[in-house]
This record gives structure tokens, sequence and C-alpha cells, in this order.
């Protein structure tokens, strides 16, 4: 069994569970505990995996992915023990998209959400910052797949990944993954953002 | 290299959990909790913000 440990890895609503479902798909074992159940905002449930929120107290649990796939939001990317070798799949979104579905998400939960104007350039100094603090880790190594790409050219996406883990997801499973539809958050046509 | 002196209980604790994370050497589970305290409190200090929205998101604690 392969001793690297793939992390899925983004800002929330970057597309972190699509990838979690695609690669589940593809025959790779995935980490999750399946406490946080579907709903309206993840239709097809959220791969998640309690622990990997307590990772700051209790790493315990790494060893035991190892060869496995597990979803852990970029702040927590820091916290990884370097005793292990991960393969990191980020995934990248347009921020207005990504925030916009945020905020959609917090409206639902009865939760506020800080301002666009505010939060947004927070997201993308933590996205700067941590971009360089990746490029420094020898026990990570990093393959970015675009939301957008993996939506337009899901086969395509998919194979990118398999390469990148050795070969050892089913590309069409993967591929067959990907539904369209399930893109809502869209920012009107022609706007450009960061 | 310098030596740093902890309470011989914490050192047991300490080496039973560098064990069960993988570490080679407990010199090198010291030094990475060294390293991601100073990670954590930078982070705590810059990204406010970023960590109350995560927060309420439901993916960080």
């Amino acid at each position: 069994m392969p001793s690297e440990i793939i992390v899925v890895s983004g800002l929330p609503r970057s597309g972190t569970s699509l990838m979690m479902q695609m690669l589940d798909r593809g025959g790779v074992p995935v980490v999750t505990d399946v406490i946080r159940e579907a709903d309206v905002d993840n239709p097809r449930g959220y791969y998640e995996f309690e622990r990997v929120k307590k990772i700051k107290d209790d790493a315990a649990w790494i060893p035991e992915a190892r060869g496995k796939a597990v979803k852990m939001v970029s702040q927590l990317l820091y916290d990884l023990p370097s005793s292990e070798n991960y393969l990191v799949i980020f995934m990248e979104r347009d921020l207005d998209e990504v925030l916009l579905s945020q905020e959609k998400m917090l409206e639902r939960l009865n939760r506020s959400s800080a301002p666009r104007d505010q939060i947004k350039p927070a997201f993308v100094r933590h996205l700067n910052q941590l971009r360089v603090w990746l490029a420094a880790q020898r026990h990570i190594a990093l393959l970015d797949v675009r939301y957008n790409d993996l939506v337009a050219h899901p086969e395509q996406q998919a194979a990118r990944v398999s390469a990148f883990l050795g070969g050892r997801a089913d590309v069409q499973a993967m591929a067959a993954a990907v539904d369209p539809a399930l893109y809502r958050n869209r920012k009107p046509s022609g706007e450009q953002s960061v | 290299m310098v030596k740093v002196k902890i309470e011989p209980g914490l050192y047991d604790r300490a080496r039973r959990a560098a064990a069960a994370a993988g570490y080679s050497s407990l010199d090198e589970f010291i030094a990475d909790c060294i390293e991601k305290g100073i990670q954590r409190q930078k982070i705590e200090e810059q990204e406010g913000p970023v960590s109350d929205q995560l927060r309420g998101l439901g993916y960080i604690e």
C-alpha cells in the first residue's frame, strides 16, 4: 500500500467534497466518519472526518490514513505532522464564487458572514501565505485543480489527478462523479475576479 | 544545538505521543511541535477573520 497520505484541501466551497467523491468512486480509500450528513449545500455528502478539526491537539489518527484520502480545509494544512509524506490535491475556484457560496451556507446556518470587502482580502492573504509555506515543505507534494476545469473537462482533470497519485485511481469512474448541475453559485458571466 | 529542560512527566508523555504519531525520534517530534506552535500563533495573529469564517462554516473548531 502506498505510504503517502492524500489530502484534499482548499477553501470551503471550492470543490473539495466533489474531489473526495471522485477519489472514492475511483477506488481510492477515503477517511470519513459521515457525522456531517449531506444537505442542501452538499447534496452528495461532505466526506469529512471530525478528528481532522482537532489535528492541532490530536494527530494520532494520521498514520492510519496512509494510502487513503482525507479532506482538510486549507488553514489546517499547517498542522500536518512532518513525520509523514503527503500528496495534497488543492482545489482552486474563483474567490467570488467561493465567498458567494459560503455566504449562502452561513445564512442557512443562521450564522453571520463577514462583509465581502473585508473577508476577500483576508482570504487572498491567507492563500498567498499558504502558497509560500507549501512551497517550502519537503514532505508535501502539491497538485492544483481548478474547479471550473473539473466541471468543464472531468476526464482530463481526473487523468491529471490519477497520474499525480501514481495511477492508482480509475479515471473514468472519477470523471463520472462530476455533475455539472451541482455547479450552482456562479458569478455573473463576464465578471472578472482574483 | 541547545538544550531545553522539561519535567520528566511531560517527557514521558511526549515520548509516547511521538511514537504514536510515527515520528522517528523525540527530538523530531518536539521540533515539529515548536514549529507548529509558532505557525499557529502567527496564523491566529494574522488570520482572525479567516478563522472566524471557517469556524462559522464548521470547518475548524
